[in-house]
């Protein structure tokens, strides 16, 4: 019996030591982790088990590397794509890499999605796809909210972002990444969609 | 700790003891029993015989577990925005602090309902704990190393409670985590790793008590035939026919040989065995299940990964090599169950061969409809033979899907399938009679 509760007192220790370190992880990294703003559209989905969110598509989801870089990297290769700031101060990645990055800890660990083609209109009028980069997965597309909030935020944010004034605002710290907040015509979405139209 | 003469000791509802227990000065009185044999009666009830649960206070427990465990995640995930960061991660571990109390309660006390309430309620809490965490961080939806550290964060605690509820927990989140990794990995090899504790706790509990360790049991029989379709790759199409057959077939024939006197609900080896084989005998009956198989039809992309050129026939090599060892040892030729099972993988893998080199799905389906055709008849003979009323419905109920199903692939008259259905109906009433009534006089006769 002794040995039993010994065991289980282990396991215990264990599962709260596991939520602990993903917290002490988040916010070293709130703390410590530089800031960058990225323009995203937010969308409004649900998940079953931590509730209502927005999901924030981010504009600028791609490395800009030539179709040749681009089509010798695999699907789901793990990488490391590091980031700079345009001249009105919002993110943009700015290269891939399959090692660590060692001369700066504001970089992203992420993975490959595969050529990034978006369409671009030609001077006689017709439409092609453009090769931009690679497509990278984001780990920041998740913005968990009240769930009567929720759809109002979704709006709103929508409509900002036709304006072009919706961002999210990003730390990021040796690879890993945790929203602060995300801004709507200026202000915290969560305060936005307090306000009833 | 369980004493292990608790494995030996027969479980019987409390209410029954009581009775017995009542009855024995009574019998004693009326000259039935001696003193002596009263109170060894009375010594063995006492002493041998545990006393039973009722089911309905188990059912009641982890019910309630469920619902307060389901209603607790739901109240968190409405997402308390007025609560600060820090006050909403200390909030996520107030269920997890809540069942590990009550779980050290079920590991003092020891009661089955307890246990199991304790096993699911504490399930649900390590999940929840994760996924608040999560939310309050607004962490990126990452499932499969969700799921896995949800499951690896549980597994100790079926086997220190034990509970089936938190052990069916676990099998249901490693099946879910194999299609999680292999969407998102491209693959999932480590189910495998994963299933040794969950095939460690079903030979414990079926060790310890056969008739408690039956729902483990069952939970891994329907699981497996489920997860192996995920982990297996597809590189090689087609193989998963050979690795299914064997699969199944090492099944029935661990559950006719571990366990000869068990049927149906009582022996889930031999139940998904046998009826998963007639299940895959008659897919493949089916012309399309044949095209475009084997070695020269291997496919490599992100969902067939190239490491499924050896992952996938390996398994299918070890599934059948472990078919072949139990099947060796297993049959028998006066047993149609056994020879089906020490048969159909053969059959699969002549079939697999025939249409990966000679292009010849036309062959295969015959001969899966002839095996299913046989496997009916055979079913219904021997059920005529000994007077089994399940085994003669078995067979025809495999004749009777196999024949509607080929009438409605050709393309005959209504008046000719009329007629055919009537025939059918009418010989499968005739032959049910026949048997009952063979039965009855069976069982009237003195000897």
């Amino acid at each position: 019996m002794n040995l039993r509760v010994f065991f289980f007192t282990i396991l215990v220790a264990a599962q709260i030591a596991v939520p602990l370190h993903m917290i002490q992880q988040r916010e070293s990294v709130l703390r410590d982790g530089e800031l960058f703003r990225f323009k995203t559209e937010p969308i409004d989905p649900v998940d079953p088990f931590q509730g209502r969110y927005v999901w924030l598509r981010i504009e600028e989801d791609y490395a800009p590397l030539s179709a040749l870089e681009t089509e010798g990297i695999a699907y789901n290769a793990t990488g490391y794509a590091t980031l700079g700031t345009d001249a009105e101060g919002f993110a943009h990645f700015t290269a891939w890499t399959h090692e660590k990055p060692t001369e700066t800890s504001s970089f992203l660990r992420t993975t490959a999605l595969g050529p990034e083609k978006r369409w671009e209109e030609r001077e006689d009028g017709t439409r092609q796809a453009a090769h931009q980069g690679l497509s990278i997965r984001i780990p920041f597309t998740r913005f968990y909210m009240d769930e009567a909030k929720a759809p109002r935020a979704e709006i709103r944010a929508r409509e900002a972002a036709r304006n072009k004034d919706c961002w999210v605002a990003v730390r990021i710290l040796n690879g890993k990444a945790v929203i602060e907040d995300v801004i709507a015509e200026g202000q915290s979405l969560r305060d936005l969609a307090s306000i009833k139209k | 700790m369980r004493n292990k003469s608790d494995s030996f000791m027969r479980k019987i509802p409390a209410k029954h003891q009581k009775w017995l227990i009542q009855e024995l000065p009574i019998l004693e009185d009326e000259g039935i029993l001696t003193a002596e044999s009263r109170n060894r009666l009375e010594r063995y009830y006492l002493n041998k015989v545990t006393t039973r649960g009722h089911w309905a206070t188990i059912a009641l427990g982890v019910l309630g577990a469920l619902l307060i465990g389901g209603g607790i995640i739901l109240l968190f995930a409405h997402n308390w925005e007025n609560l600060s960061r820090s006050g909403r991660a200390i909030l996520s571990f107030c269920p997890l602090m809540l069942a590990a109390a009550l779980s050290a309660l079920a590991i003092r006390r020891g009661g089955t309902s307890l246990r199991e309430s304790a096993g699911i309620f504490h399930s649900l809490a390590v999940g929840a704990c994760i996924a608040l965490i999560g939310q309050t961080y607004h962490l990126p939806s990452n499932t499969p190393a969700f799921l896995l550290t949800w499951a690896l964060l549980l597994m100790p605690l079926i086997f220190l409670l034990p509970s089936n509820g938190a052990y069916l927990f676990y099998i249901v989140l490693i099946c879910c985590w194999s299609g999680a990794a292999q969407d998102q990995y491209g693959q999932a090899l480590g189910f495998w790793l994963l299933l040794i504790p969950a095939l460690i706790y079903v030979i414990q509990q079926i060790r310890t008590n056969y008739q408690s360790g039956l729902l483990a049991l069952w939970g891994l029989m329907l699981m497996l035939p489920i997860a192996l379709g995920m982990v297996l790759e597809r590189t090689i199409p087609g193989l998963w026919i050979i690795a299914y057959a064997s699969f199944l077939s090492l099944a029935g024939l661990l559950g006719m040989r571990h366990f000869p006197t068990a049927y149906g609900w009582s022996n889930p080896l031999r139940t998904i065995g046998l009826n998963g084989v007639t299940a895959l005998a008659y897919i493949c009956t089916w012309q399309e299940i044949w095209y475009d198989i084997g070695w020269g039809y291997t496919r490599v992309n992100f969902t067939h990964q190239e490491s499924g050129l050896w992952i996938d026939p390996a398994l299918t090599a070890g599934l059948a090599t472990a078919w072949a060892f139990v099947a060796a040892k297993t049959l028998r030729r006066d047993c149609l169950p056994t020879l089906v099972l020490c048969a159909f993988p053969l059959c699969v893998c002549a079939g697999f061969l025939l249409a990966a080199y000679g292009e010849s799905a036309w062959i295969n389906a015959l001969l899966f409809n002839a095996f299913v055709l046989a496997l009916g008849l055979a079913h219904l003979a021997q059920g005529c033979k000994t007077a089994q009323l399940r085994q003669v419905n078995y067979g025809m109920a495999v004749l009777s899907l196999l024949l509607i199903t080929r009438f409605f692939d050709s393309e005959f008259g209504f008046l000719t399938r009329g007629l055919a259905f009537i025939f059918m109906g009418s010989f499968f009433l005739a032959t049910n009679l026949i048997i009952a009534r063979k039965k009855r006089q069976l069982e009237s006769s003195p000897s």
